[in-house]
């Protein structure tokens, strides 16, 4: 790996962001490929934050700043990667529930996911099943992720996934949930494809998602 | 018995007649509540939407009666958008659900968003006489009876995330250490003079609050916790048993915050709460931490309560006497204001079994 890549990742882990734009530009510069800087710097870079995360030694406050610096890098390299042709390793569609206005556990999941490579569309918070339909359908996406804290709040996922089925939408989508009262058991019964317990393992979930 | 009498000898963890019982909700909830007990409207007194009335509390055979200062009775003020005294921006949202339409008061605008912001920004005065109030008739009129409750939540942490922004505030903690003590002394400074005061005016405890557990662990990391947080929090609880060495200290953090639990009976905490059961295991809480430390709550809110049945909510209750609150030790209520969502029968079955399950040999 190119040194300033490798000086990339670890100051996105530890979340040193002016340092991670000055080196993405500098990488660039230097004649190092968009690609190369995503897949060998910033992705993985992500994946040792989601495995720290899990061990317990990263907690929400480190990986925002990790996830911060890794979105300066990303947005330098964005024009590159187009001209590139990279194409993301799938499109995600996600937000807060109607009637729920929580939002740092879903806007984790979306750096998250952004950092392992998904292009992600964030629709905010209180969401309706309508404003998902339309964003499924208008971006063409491949998972709606469903976010809510609230055990008042969580049953909008069901009208949610109801709203897809009306549209004709449910089929070629596939659709992921989280937030504390969530639970398996109850992604089951609603019908949802995935469920994860915090951002980092969202990401396994939607790459296995995308890749069934 | 006397309901002060079985919270304390709960809290001495001796066995009264039956487990002493805390419950609120939210004013959807208790306005159900009124309608099925046939209890006029009184007025609401519990901090963070809370819907409760003391009349309510009362009719419900409740044992602590809870009186608020501070920045946590700002929520619910109004449907429509307003700013709070301390410049924080609120704007209701609607939540449906099978028993009607409800709603919350979140936080729409963030008066120290800007870093420089600090330097000109006056809190509002914990010294008006008009704050206290409510306390000075709580006292005069329920002490004799019931175990009062000064109640100073949001404490210094969740009061200096709704003045900075959620987000804004975490990162601090990592990126801008100045600040962030800057910042957690406003409500901190705020919140103790109150707390003295209620304390002065002879509460029989005092609960504060800030929210450091997600679900599944904590929200910062321990370390973070014992550099911002535990030394405002050991000077409070200190600050406040030089006034009243009986006064009992309670504290409130949801979610998963077993790192720290050593450190907080280390700093003189008498009380934990709410004991979410899908974060921390009561029985493993009680078995660890039981001899220097009650608890309040533990009636699952996220699962039992409003999706459960009656006979799953029974079941739970005696469960929690039988080990959290294992000779005594316990105050037993919801995790968390009961939600609109939840059955009323559900509501009745933790109540009932309450009130009337006798602890065993008493």
């Amino acid at each position: 790996m190119e040194a300033i890549v490798n000086e990339i990742y670890t100051n996105v882990v530890e979340g040193h962001n002016k340092v991670v734009i000055t080196k993405v530009q500098a990488a660039l510069d230097a004649g190092v490929a968009a690609p190369v800087i995503l897949n060998e710097g910033l992705i993985p870079a992500m994946t040792e934050v989601g495995r720290l995360f899990e061990e317990g030694e990263y907690f929400v406050p480190e990986m925002l700043i990790a996830a911060r610096a890794m979105q300066s890098g990303l947005a330098i390299l964005k024009p590159h990667l187009i001209e590139s042709d990279i194409k993301s390793i799938g499109k995600v569609v996600i937000g807060t529930v109607k009637g729920d206005l929580h939002d740092i556990g879903k806007n984790l999941v979306a750096m998250m996911l952004e950092g392992a490579g998904f292009e992600v569309i964030d629709l905010g918070t209180d969401v309706t099943p309508e404003k998902f339909v339309d964003a499924t359908r208008d971006k063409s996406a491949h998972i709606v992720a469903l976010s809510a804290l609230l055990t008042t709040t969580m049953q909008s996922m069901t009208a949610t996934i109801q709203a897809l089925q009306n549209a004709g939408l449910r089929e070629q989508v596939k659709v992921m949930i989280g937030g504390a009262p969530i639970t398996q058991e109850y992604a089951n019964m609603i019908g949802a494809d995935g469920f994860a317990t915090d951002a980092s393992r969202a990401v396994a979930t939607a790459k296995a998602l995308v890749l069934q | 018995m006397k309901h002060r009498e079985r919270v304390l000898a709960a809290l001495n963890n001796e066995t009264p007649d039956r487990c002493p019982m805390q419950v609120s909700f939210t004013p959807e909830f208790a306005q159900r509540l009124r309608q099925d007990m046939n209890l006029a409207s009184d007025k609401l007194h519990n901090p963070h939407g809370g819907g409760n009335t003391y009349e309510l509390e009362r009719a419900l055979g409740e044992d602590l009666l809870l009186t608020s200062v501070g920045w946590a009775n700002s929520y619910y003020q109004d449907v429509a958008d307003y700013l709070d005294e301390w410049g924080i921006g609120w704007h209701s949202v609607e939540y449906t659900t099978p028993y009607g339409v409800g709603r919350y008061t979140e936080f729409s605008h963030h008066p120290l968003a800007e870093d420089d912001a600090i330097n000109t920004y006056q809190p509002p005065d914990p010294n008006r006489p008009e704050l206290y109030q409510e306390a000075e008739w709580v006292l005069r009129t329920f002490k004799d009876e019931y175990w009062i409750v000064g109640v100073t939540v949001t404490t210094m942490f969740e009061c200096a995330w709704a003045l900075r922004g959620y987000e804004r505030m975490l990162t601090d903690l990592a990126l801008k250490p100045e600040l962030a003590e800057q910042l957690l002394d406003i409500p901190y400074q705020y919140h103790l003079t109150a707390a003295k005061k209620l304390t002065q005016m002879g509460v029989d405890m005092i609960w504060i609050g800030d929210d450091v557990g997600a679900q599944n662990t904590m929200l910062i990391s321990p370390k973070m916790w014992r550099k911002f947080l535990k030394p405002r929090m050991a000077n409070f609880i200190a600050e406040l048993k030089s006034i009243n060495p009986q006064l009992k200290v309670a504290y409130h953090s949801d979610g998963n915050i077993y790192p720290i639990i050593p450190d907080l009976i280390e700093i003189g905490l008498d009380i934990l709460n709410p004991i979410q059961p899908a974060s921390m295991d009561p029985t493993q809480l009680k078995r660890d931490f039981g001899d220097h430390l009650c608890f309040w709550g533990s009636i699952d809110e996220q699962h039992t309560l409003p999706f459960g049945t009656p006979a799953d909510v029974k079941a739970e209750v005696l469960t929690r006497l039988e080990t959290l609150g294992k000779n005594g030790g316990l105050i037993l209520g919801p995790t968390h204001h009961v939600q609109l969502d939840t059955p009323i029968q559900n509501f009745w079955a933790m109540i009932n079994t309450i009130t009337d399950t006798p602890y065993s040999g008493s």
